[in-house]
């Protein structure tokens, strides 16, 4: 009695062992069929797999490593400009310092002549530095994010800073 | 007191458990309500429960609360005098959330305890601190003293009236009290705006006249005109009565509602004149707004305005003295990277739900203008996070710049960094997203919106329209516009990983903020604040997972209550001049012994 007893637990339990393993399956051939069938499910993968590429982009391509640092010297920034496939464009809105293709031109002026307020102080070298801000467009297969890079930029060897702007 | 704490609990937990069980019948949406959803609800109970109970054992003379709860003795938070005097006190203007968390409550609960109390507060407010010229006793510099029930003042003697973006519950206010109500609004206008000029005073005198012809006044031209390039020309003649956007949106908005209410068109035309001069002062190539569209008049001497520290407005625009170097472009209207919490969140929000509220739809074309703009032009990520790149509204680029001398923006040698910019800022993005009709009008804050809330840590919404999300489910964010930000996304799409991801929210919020029976800013901090959001978007996600309108429910629109003026400095001997964000929630459970 004993024995067919637990083979009847072992039925009932490999049934619904096998019920929720088939259960399972149909789902997952419905969502399969589903997603071969239609196109929503298939394009959204696809969105989000490469919305993900995108980010990857701009976090590992190397396009941030001027973060925080000086550049002083005139040439190629060396800009990624693809990245798995993702192409990377620049927008510089300085194209007198960084063209849109990442060449420095270190300007030969101050970012800002400094003085105080009554004008009569000069503060030397106080605010040489240009920041430039270049505006970034990653695109895959028509898909784009967009990000922006601050570049900060000394003034060349030998630069002048005679331009005060306050009155 | 220890005693009493124990008994406050048992007792709400008894409420808790017993509400528990009616409300187990009572849900009625698809979502099932779980454990932890209970869980969430009975901490806000809870909360509420002990606001209530200790708030009203300090002094039971009245209904009125403090605006903050000693989580560690159940006591009031007390503004400390100069002289030494501590006075508990009650800014009912600091408390409009937790208005709206009891008519909230008492809505997802079908018990009309929670509103009752609301409208107990608000009405014996209305009914004992109305000045007779109709403006309230409340604000930035005048509240009631819990232990007197006088009226006290935090500036001197006669500490003016002054709302700076606290956005009244009016629809509880014009329930409880019409009369006094309207009586306010109108009078907000007589002793705030000048009718003339356009001047636009923060601070109101209670001595101003009731004007019953307020609103009948013939309207005036744009202050705001054009130069020969199409740029705004800033009026620098404003003599000390400077039109900061925060103070301005509190009157556009109390005079739309007036306009709701009463059928009178006049105030809404005065309020849709006074946000088209911001407008008008915006920069047009660039979108972006403005704090203010005038600069004060030099009043002050040559002598007094030659020391750079001396930073009275009668010397003038205090960013063209500060920042001088930089040109005619440098001046307080234009800056942006301060008070951006006030133009860029509290305004929008405001003009959303004008629109929203009251049919002024171009306010949403303003707002997706101004965030937008925003957005095209500071916003940066450095480092894994959202942050703000300083500029003035023309584009010019302020990072890295230091300053040659101290002023009214900070001291010599400050170098201007990024700022970080808040959760705030999902909700105007979303709103206005969610306003705009045209989907393609919408591309370009979607994506926006998108990346900022990715970089959150929230995971990606995706596309437009959100109904493909890939959301981070466990995310650690415990905010509560993170919150409300997913929880309308879920309203607008029903897709269920909103609501997972609210629930996440929720349950982070409940763990990481809700201390010794109170919502607390962390585990260490001292006092309970009446107006902070969390209780009321908690319970804006629980009316969703019942299946509850939105609509039904207060609307969360700012929390930028405080209070300003005269104290005691910590050192116990100094007098400062501060505000309750500096000295009454910087506390920690460590300060008080």
């Amino acid at each position: 009695m004993k024995k067919y007893l637990l083979l009847m637990l072992i039925a009932i339990v490999s049934f619904f062992i096998v019920s929720c393993d088939e259960a399972t399956m149909t789902t997952t051939a419905v969502t399969t069929s589903e997603s071969t069938s239609g196109t929503t499910t298939v394009s959204t993968l696809a969105e989000s797999d490469i919305y993900q590429l995108l980010i990857e982009a701009e976090e590992l391509s190397g396009m941030t490593r001027y973060d925080g640092l000086i550049i002083r010297e005139d040439g190629d920034l060396e800009l990624p400009t693809e990245y798995n496939g993702v192409t990377i464009t620049y927008s510089s809105r300085n194209e007198a310092i960084i063209s849109d293709s990442g060449i420095v031109t270190l300007p030969d002026t101050c970012w800002l002549e400094s003085r105080s307020q009554d004008a009569e102080e000069v503060f030397e070298n106080l605010n040489d530095n240009w920041p430039v801000v270049v505006d970034v467009l990653m695109e895959y297969m028509g898909q784009t994010r967009s990000a922006k890079l601050m570049f900060v930029i000394a003034p060349a060897a030998g630069f002048t800073c005679d331009k005060y702007l306050g009155d | 007191m220890i005693k009493k704490v124990c008994l406050s609990l048992f007792l709400t937990l008894v409420v808790i458990v017993g509400f528990s069980m009616t409300n187990m019948i009572q849900a009625s949406s698809n979502v099932i309500y779980n454990d932890e959803d209970y869980e969430r609800l009975h901490a806000v109970i809870n909360h509420v429960e002990n606001v209530l109970h200790y708030g009203h054992l300090y002094n039971p003379e009245t209904n009125l609360l403090p605006d903050a709860i000693n989580t560690l003795t159940g006591e009031p938070a007390k503004w400390e005098f100069p002289n030494r005097a501590k006075v508990p006190y009650s800014d009912l203007a600091n408390q409009q959330n937790f208005l709206r968390t009891l008519v909230a409550l008492s809505t997802v609960t079908g018990s009309d305890k929670y509103l009752n109390e609301a409208k107990s507060i608000i009405g014996e407010f209305m009914l004992n601190y109305q000045n007779i010229n109709g403006l309230m006793y409340w604000g930035g510099h005048r509240a009631i003293n819990l232990d007197t029930l006088e009226v006290q003042s935090t500036e001197a003697d006669n500490g003016p009236h002054e709302l700076k973006n606290m956005l009244p519950y009016y629809d509880l206010m014009l329930e409880v009290n019409e009369e006094a109500t309207l009586k306010f609004i109108r009078q907000l206008w007589t002793a705030h705006f000048d009718w003339n000029t356009a001047d636009l005073n923060r601070h109101g005198s209670y001595s101003t006249a009731f004007d019953s012809n307020v609103f009948g006044q013939e309207m005036i031209d744009d202050i705001i005109v054009m130069d020969e390039f199409g740029l705004p020309i800033i009026p620098d003649d404003s003599p000390g009565k400077l039109p900061f956007v925060n103070a301005a949106t509190d009157l556009a908005y109390a005079a739309f509602t007036l306009s709701a209410h009463t059928g009178d068109p006049a105030p809404k035309a005065w309020a849709e004149y006074l946000m088209r001069q911001y407008n008008l002062a915006s920069n047009p190539n660039t979108g972006m707004t403005v704090y203010q569209f005038k600069s004060t008049l030099v009043t002050k001497s040559p002598e007094e305005c030659a020391i750079p520290t001396y930073t009275n407005s009668g010397c003038g625009d205090r960013v063209a003295r500060q920042f001088r170097d930089f040109g005619p472009i440098a001046r307080e209207s234009n800056v942006q990277w301060k008070n951006t919490q006030a133009v860029y969140v509290d305004n929008i929000l405001m003009l959303l739900e004008a629109a929203d509220k009251y049919g002024i739809d171009y306010f949403v074309d303003w707002a997706k203008q101004y965030i937008e703009g925003y957005l095209d032009y500071t916003y940066i990520r450095i480092d894994g996070k959202n942050m703000i790149i300083p500029m003035f509204n023309d584009g010019t680029v302020v990072y890295g710049y230091i300053t040659p001398e101290a002023g009214y923006y900070g001291p010599s040698n400050m170098r201007i960094d990024y700022v970080e910019m808040p959760t705030t800022y999902l909700l105007p993005i979303l709103r206005t997203i969610l306003m705009i009709e045209e989907d393609e009008d919408k591309v370009k804050l979607w994506t926006y919106f998108r990346e900022i809330v990715d970089t959150f840590g929230l995971g990606d919404v995706g596309p437009l329209g959100g109904s493909a999300p890939n959301l981070n489910l466990d995310t650690s964010i415990d905010d509560p516009f993170a919150l409300m930000t997913m929880v309308e996304l879920y309203n607008a799409t029903q897709v269920d990983q909103y609501l997972e991801v609210a629930r996440t929210i929720g349950n982070n919020i409940v763990n990481e903020k809700f201390h010794r029976g109170f919502f607390v800013a962390s585990d260490i901090m001292l006092y309970s604040r009446l107006d902070q959001p969390e209780t009321l978007a908690l319970l804006t996600l629980d009316a969703v997972i019942r299946g509850i309108d939105v609509n039904e429910m207060p609307y969360y629109l700012a929390d930028s209550g405080y209070i300003h003026g005269y104290l005691l400095s910590d050192d116990g001997v100094t007098e400062d001049r501060s505000y309750t964000h500096r000295y009454i929630y910087t506390k920690t459970i460590y300060d008080w012994e």
